[in-house]
């Protein structure tokens, strides 16, 4: 069931990458939206509204899911993609060592910035 | 009755000899057609009359043995299936099924597809093994469970789904729309019970999720098997035993044969009178 499994985090991730990412562009871009809905947000990217946001647990959350959610998604579709291209396992096991490698180094430096700014 | 008309028509046919060396070249022949001719009794009388070293594979020009599968005008066709009036046009070009080794002219090689339909254990699997060795009934299937997979075993090992399959096109090592077909046929067999069998073969990097129902394999297989929607049955049944919302069922038992019999009813007479 390991490939299965796999392909399920898939799918969902990119469901919650639609979500998250939706958010993030909504609330940073359409301001004009949020203003029909009754929100008033003025300058969501000017630099002190992202330092106020940066200040938030919520976004912080928000935004380290997001990161997970699409890397995973971005990386699992792009191996999918390679090993169509690479027909021998062990092509395969390098590409797949590969991408884990580039996702945790990713996460990892990509979390850090909220994070670091969050405590202060 | 009006004269049968003859129409000539060229037929543009891929060749390659491996004793040659490794050249495709294409080589035209002029067929003479009448009504009711299928491409392979055109193939069939450029062998006789006009090349006796044009190669291809056919046994029983009836659709069933699924040797003859070849690409007429760049789409595929079971030739012995395939009427030449149905193309509408003076010219035919004939070359093997792409996605699979040419041995040579028409001739493609078939061994991975049978060896992905073998590995995916294309018999019913039991845990009675008695019964299996030494049957002392049938086993109960009513018309129902027939059909959930009597579509899927109409499939003649052809090789025209892989010849179509995008994937197959690219991933020389994938299980292919044949097998992948071919394992829920027997999965959805209700006399059946070895799913746990099968899926590790499906279920692998080269397997079943490298499909993304591209449907070319459907719309191209000559017997209506819609391999595309067999693979998308089995992947439902992957991700709900995945994620641990499958059914349980119990392979049919089988069912002695009646001991008891009804009278027959008599024919009824003839409603028209002989005399
Ligand atoms: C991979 C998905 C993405 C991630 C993980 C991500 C993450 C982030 C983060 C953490 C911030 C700073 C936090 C904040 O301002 O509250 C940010 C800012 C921003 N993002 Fe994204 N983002 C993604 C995709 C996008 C996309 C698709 C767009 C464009 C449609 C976009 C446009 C912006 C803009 C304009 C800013 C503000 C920059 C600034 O004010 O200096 N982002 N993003
Ligand atoms: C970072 C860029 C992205 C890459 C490299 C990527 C790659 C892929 C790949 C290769 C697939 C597999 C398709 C298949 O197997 O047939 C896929 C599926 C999917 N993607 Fe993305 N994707 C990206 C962004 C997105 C975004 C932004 C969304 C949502 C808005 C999304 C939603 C989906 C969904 C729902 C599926 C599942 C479809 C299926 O399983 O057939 N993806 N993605
Ligand atoms: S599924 Fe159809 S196209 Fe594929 S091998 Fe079987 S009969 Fe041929
Ligand atoms: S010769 Fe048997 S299927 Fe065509």
């Amino acid at each position: 069931m390991r490939t299965t499994r796999f392909y399920i985090l898939h799918m969902l991730t990119g469901a919650l990458v639609a979500v998250f990412l939706g958010i993030h562009i909504i609330s940073l871009h359409l301001d004009t939206i949020l203003g029909f809905f009754g929100m008033d947000v003025t300058d969501a990217v000017a630099f002190e509204s992202m330092m106020e946001r940066a200040g938030q647990g919520i976004w912080a959350a928000l935004y380290i899911a997001l990161l997970a959610v699409v890397l995973y998604h971005a990386l699992y579709g792009l191996r999918g993609i390679i090993l169509e291209l690479t027909p021998s396992p062990k092509a395969g096991r390098i590409v797949t060592r590969v991408f884990v490698i580039i996702g945790i180094i990713a996460f990892a430096w990509g979390t850090y910035v909220p994070i670091a700014l969050l405590s202060g | 009755m009006a004269e049968e008309s003859v129409k000539q028509i060229i037929f543009r046919i891929q060749r390659y000899d491996p004793e040659k060396g490794r050249i495709l070249r294409m080589q035209e022949f002029t067929v003479p057609a009448s009504r009711g001719m299928t491409v392979l009794d055109g193939l069939i009388y450029i062998k006789e009359h006009l090349d006796s070293t044009l190669t291809f594979r056919t046994s029983c020009r009836m659709g069933i043995c699924g040797s003859c599968g070849m690409l007429v005008n760049n789409y595929p066709h079971l030739v012995c299936h395939t009427q030449i009036e149905e193309f509408n046009s003076n010219k035919l070009t004939v070359k093997p099924l792409p996605n699979l080794p040419i041995i040579k002219d028409l001739v493609v090689d078939l061994t991975s597809m049978f060896e992905n339909h073998k590995a995916i254990k294309p018999y019913i699997l039991r845990s009675d093994k008695q019964e299996m060795a030494n049957p002392t009934a049938e086993f109960a299937e009513t018309p129902q469970e027939l059909a959930d997979f009597l579509q899927f075993s109409y499939c003649v090992k052809c090789g025209i789904c892989i010849s179509a399959c995008p994937t197959s096109a690219s991933d020389k090592v994938f299980l292919g729309p044949q097998a992948m077909a071919q394992c829920y046929r027997y999965c959805a067999d209700n006399r059946d019970e070895g799913q746990q069998e099968r899926f590790p073969v499906v279920d692998s990097d080269h397997g079943i999720w490298r499909c993304h129902l591209a449907g070319a394999c459907s719309e191209a297989c000559p017997k209506g098997v819609d391999p595309a929607l067999a693979i998308q049955l089995l992947k439902r049944r992957l991700v709900s035993q995945a994620l641990g919302t499958a059914r349980k069922k119990q392979p049919a038992k089988p069912v002695p044969p009646p001991t008891e019999f009804k009278e027959k009813v008599p024919f009824p007479d003839f409603t028209v009178k002989k005399d």
